[in-house]
């Protein structure tokens, strides 16, 4: 056990505790007088369950993780298939399997597992030895799973397994160039297509696809609201438990996508730069991580995790604000909930291991 | 990351202000109180209007739905018409600010049952404690007390300054003219509220002053005996007080229940009602029904006379039952004729064949001076809303109301000269005008206001009055006028009915009867057959007691026949009242029939 707790990565730990620490206090006020009173409770044993596997996995080989990959991701897509069959509805979308009274979504847990799978998949051999059929081969891996949760419907979750594909550019080389002339070729040939091929019935399908909840009233009163508490929290925030938005119930669900909105009226700009400040150090533990690793498939999953990571912070905190659409994307250690928290945990786990593994060899 | 900082920055240091506005406008909230109107008292403090604690179904404005849908549903789950509901969202949507939108009133039992069930599926909704008015004598004074309700769009825009959305303020009668007397002063609390509209905490509140308590002059006791004496008779009764004109007694029959008036979702059904009756229980008649005033216009033709010089007290005139003039004969009540008579003669027997001759020798503008000089043809200026104007015809009057005949034809003024033809008065107007020659000569204002009560005292604080004008009335004419009215009673056309001269014993009265023809008809076995719509309106006015009078009284019972058989007895029912049965047992304070559903009925009130 002693050994096991050496082997966790200091740095990495501490900032964990203090993103855990920040997300309880988020989470109890955003539950007082609400039905939903204990929910800090209930995350704090996720978050509990959460660390003890970060102590487990921080001392396995990576490798003995990788070798179950292939059986998991074709285990995953049956699950995403089943959840479409037999999954509860909820909201208008089917993405939750009931077992026991306890809802869980398969999709969290798949991102990982398809991140999981891809980086053995590629970093299993030399880079140079992998052809641009099996690239695109991985690709279709991707995106498959992406089709089946966009069919529940829920985009936010699909577009979360986009970092993924940083694995390829990882592998080639990061050539900039070829980046930033793939960002704007999509730019400019999405913008012409919008702007003068599709016909305004096809622009709404679209719409429609891209956000089936468009046409449902309240998305524009949620953000509002939340853009109030935000903006009303000021330079130093109202004070625990005593953000109006919050503890009047304007702001809605407060525990899940909008748990940030609480944090930031409660402990004002202050409390957002410190939460952003220790969600930095954290991608920056894990993009060290993935520099150190001595497997390719390592630092391909850690470089993947830190793309999710990051995509998850800059859509929940960027959407809280009004500053990006309204897609359901959950805040790590804000957002209440036992898949997405056992996932992350999950993925922490596997990068506190690479780190362990690194610092040892 | 940089990005994220920059919109963050933006949203809490740039924009802060903003939305601490916003913020505290959405919880923070300034919602008013209600403030109780003043009770009405009668003349002695006895309650006529009163408060009670009422229960309202309402939604604070800030928690209107938008979706229409919900409002569909909303207005199925309480049974009420979903375009009606609407509309009212729609206009207090279009209204400032104010009190709550009221969806349903005066909840009972029932109703407070179906609002909590109702409230749980659309918690918006919230339960309003408010003062409701209670008319206690039911149909005793619907007319003179009139009903509150809520305040309607076009005066809220004609006055913005004054009225808010939502406020109750008088509509019809007392209610109506003294609602500046009455109504109190909202008060408002500043609460916190959240996202349900839920009341969380209470920063602070200006309670709501109480509108002060009003003394009318009005004899509930008087009042209950005029109700009683028209019985089911439709008509109107004026009992003024000669010191000050005061209303004493002022009864519209038939009369309505005020009560029925104070749930705004049954007026459909009440307008209905009312709409569909021939009797027209809405108009006030005392002061809004014009009435030909027969017989007892008589006495104005003779001050006409009297004042002009062309007759004397002594002056004789052959009454042969009818008389030609113009070439068409003018018949009096009496066919077989009344012989030769003197004014006070004539006006004791009501002859018209004087009269016709008197006004035959009268121009029409001379009796409309007459009636201008002794304040006939204005208003009297009651204080209760909607008064008409009493007709007296003159040739300017007649261009104006008949302008393809604009003449005025010599013959028209005969009929004048008994209170037929284009004449028309008022209950009230005729009542001011004996009460003017009941104090020889002085011009009153009726009215209905006595004073404030004093919280602390409970006593009354007398108004001042409106100032009586003096007219130039000559004591000689006035003396002839005087005992004619009370020569009626000893041994006139009033002195036939045993009644009347029993009373007469007790309290020797004046006045003068009056019947006025609805329609025209060859013969009185005729008049016998004919509906009862069709029948005379009797009519009787005068002054009690004959030797310094304290009060003037004018009654009309329509469609009843004779003024000294169906009007007279009214008038005598409320002398007999007011100076001998008052002073012994006054009537008990009114009851009304409505049962609060709240509290347990009020002990009765004590005279105070």
């Amino acid at each position: 056990m002693k050994e096991r707790f050496r082997a966790l990565d200091k740095r990495l730990l501490w900032v964990l505790l203090m993103l855990i620490a920040l997300g309880t206090l988020t989470l109890y006020s955003a539950g007082r007088n609400t039905s939903q009173a204990n929910i800090w409770l209930k995350q704090s044993l996720w978050n509990g369950l959460g660390l003890g596997l970060i102590l487990l996995l921080a001392t396995t080989d990576p490798r003995r993780l990788f070798r179950y990959s292939f059986p998991a991701y074709l285990l995953g897509l049956l699950a995403l298939m089943a959840v479409l069959v037999v999954g509860k509805k909820i909201g208008g979308s089917t993405r939750w399997f009931v077992i026991a009274g306890q809802t869980f979504q398969p999709s969290e847990l798949m991102k990982w597992v398809t991140l999981l799978y891809l980086s053995q998949r590629l970093g299993s051999r030399p880079a140079e030895t992998v052809g641009r059929l099996e690239l695109l081969g991985a690709v279709g891996l991707v995106v498959f799973p992406m089709l089946l949760i966009q069919r529940q419907p829920d985009l936010g979750m699909a577009l979360s397994f986009l970092p993924i594909l940083l694995i390829i550019p990882l592998m080639k080389g990061l050539k900039a160039r070829w980046i930033i002339a793939l960002l704007l070729f999509i730019s400019v040939g999405g913008f012409t297509a919008w702007k003068f091929v599709l016909k305004p019935y096809q622009k709404q399908r679209v719409m429609i696809f891209l956000d089936p909840s468009s046409d449902l009233q309240g998305k524009g009163y949620q953000v509002n609201q939340s853009r109030i508490a935000i903006g009303s929290g000021g330079l130093i925030g109202k004070g625990f438990t005593s953000g109006s938005q919050t503890q009047l119930n304007f702001l809605p669900v407060k525990t899940t996508d909008f748990a940030f909105s609480v944090w930031a009226e409660e402990r004002g700009f202050i409390g957002v730069l410190l939460a952003l400040g220790l969600f930095g150090l954290l991608l920056d533990r894990i993009i060290d991580a993935a520099r150190a690793a001595h497997t390719n498939a390592e630092a391909y999953f850690c470089a993947g995790a830190a793309g999710i990571f990051a995509l998850h912070l800059l859509v929940n905190v960027g959407m809280v604000a009004g500053a990006l659409p309204n897609k359901g994307m959950v805040l790590p250690f804000f957002s209440a909930g036992g898949s997405s928290t056992l996932s992350f945990f999950l993925a922490l786990g596997l990068i506190m291991g690479s780190l362990h593994r690194s610092r040892v060899k | 990351m940089a990005v994220l900082i920059l919109v963050y920055a933006m949203l809490q240091i740039v924009r802060h202000a903003e939305f601490k506005q916003i913020a505290m406008q959405q919880a923070v909230k300034v919602r008013p109180i209600a403030a109780p109107r003043g009770l009405v008292l009668d003349r002695s403090g006895q309650r006529l209007v009163d408060n009670r604690r009422a229960l309202h179904l309402v939604i604070q404005r800030e928690d209107l739905p938008s979706k229409p849908e919900v409002m569909t549903q909303l207005a199925a789950a309480l049974e009420l018409d979903p375009a009606a509901l609407a509309r009212k969202i729609q206009s207090y949507r279009l209204a400032g600010k104010g009190r709550p939108l009221v969806l349903k009133e005066n909840l009972d039992e029932a109703g407070i049952a179906v609002a909590e069930r109702v409230r749980s599926r659309f918690p918006f909704l919230s339960v309003e404690v408010a003062p409701r008015r209670v008319y206690l004598g039911d149909e005793l004074a619907g007319h003179i007390l009139g009903y509150v309700g809520e305040v309607d769009e076009p005066l809220m825009k004609a006055k913005p300054d004054l009225f808010h959305l939502g406020e109750t303020i008088g509509k019809e009668g007392f209610e109506a003219s003294g609602n500046d007397k009455l109504k109190g002063v909202d008060g408002q609390k500043r609460i916190l509220v959240d996202q349900l509209g839920t009341e969380v905490a209470n920063f602070g509140q200006v309670d709501a002053t109480a509108g002060r308590s009003i003394y009318l002059t009005l004899d509930a006791g008087l009042q209950k005996i005029a109700q009683e004496a028209m019985g089911e008779e439709a008509g109107a009764v004026v009992v003024l007080d000669l010191r000050d004109g005061g209303v004493l007694a002022m009864y519209s029959s038939p009369s309505y229940d005020p009560n029925l008036f104070l749930n705004r979702l049954s007026q459909d059904m009440v307008d209905k009602y009312l709409a569909n009756n021939l009797t027209r229980p809405m108009v006030n008649r005392p002061i809004q029904g014009i009435y030909a005033p027969g017989s007892t216009f008589k006495l104005l033709i003779a001050l006409a006379a009297l004042e002009k010089g062309i007759a004397t007290p002594q002056t004789a005139i052959f009454c042969g039952g009818k008389k030609n003039y113009y070439g068409r004969d003018f018949r009096c009540d009496k066919a077989s004729g009344h012989g030769t008579l003197t004014m006070v003669q004539a006006i004791a027997q009501s002859c018209d064949v004087y009269f016709y001759e008197l006004a035959s020798r009268l121009d029409i503008d001379d009796i409309h001076a007459t009636a201008e000089k002794y304040g006939l043809t204005e208003r009297t200026g009651i204080d209760l809303p909607q008064e008409k104007r009493t007709r007296i015809p003159s040739r300017a009057w007649k261009k104006k109301a008949a302008p393809r005949d604009p003449k005025w034809y010599a013959g028209e003024t005969i009929s004048v000269g008994i209170g037929q033809g284009a004449v028309g008065v008022t209950p009230i107007g005729l009542a001011r005008f004996y009460a003017l020659l009941a104090t020889k000569g002085k011009l009153l204002t009726p009215h209905l206001f006595y004073g404030f009560r004093n919280d602390q005292s409970n006593q009354l604080e007398a108004a001042a009055y409106p100032s009586p004008k003096d007219t130039p009335l000559d004591p000689k004419h006035w003396a002839t006028l005087d005992e004619g009215l009370a020569e009626v009673v000893q041994n006139g056309t009033a002195a036939a009915n045993p009644f009347i001269r029993e009373i007469a014993k007790l309290v020797p009265f004046s006045g003068k009867t009056g019947t006025a023809q609805v329609a025209t008809f060859v013969d009185k076995a005729h008049y016998a057959r004919q509906a009862k719509f069709l029948k005379d309106h009797a009519l009787f006015a005068g002054y009690a007691p004959r030797d310094k009078p304290q009060i003037a009284y004018a009654v009309v019972v329509e469609n009843a026949g004779f003024g000294s058989t169906a009007a007279a007895p009214v008038a005598a029912k409320l002398v007999k009242y007011w100076f001998v049965d008052r002073l012994k047992n006054p009537l008990p304070p009114p009851r009304g029939k409505l049962v609060d559903p709240f509290l347990p009925p009020p002990a009765p009130a004590v005279p105070e």
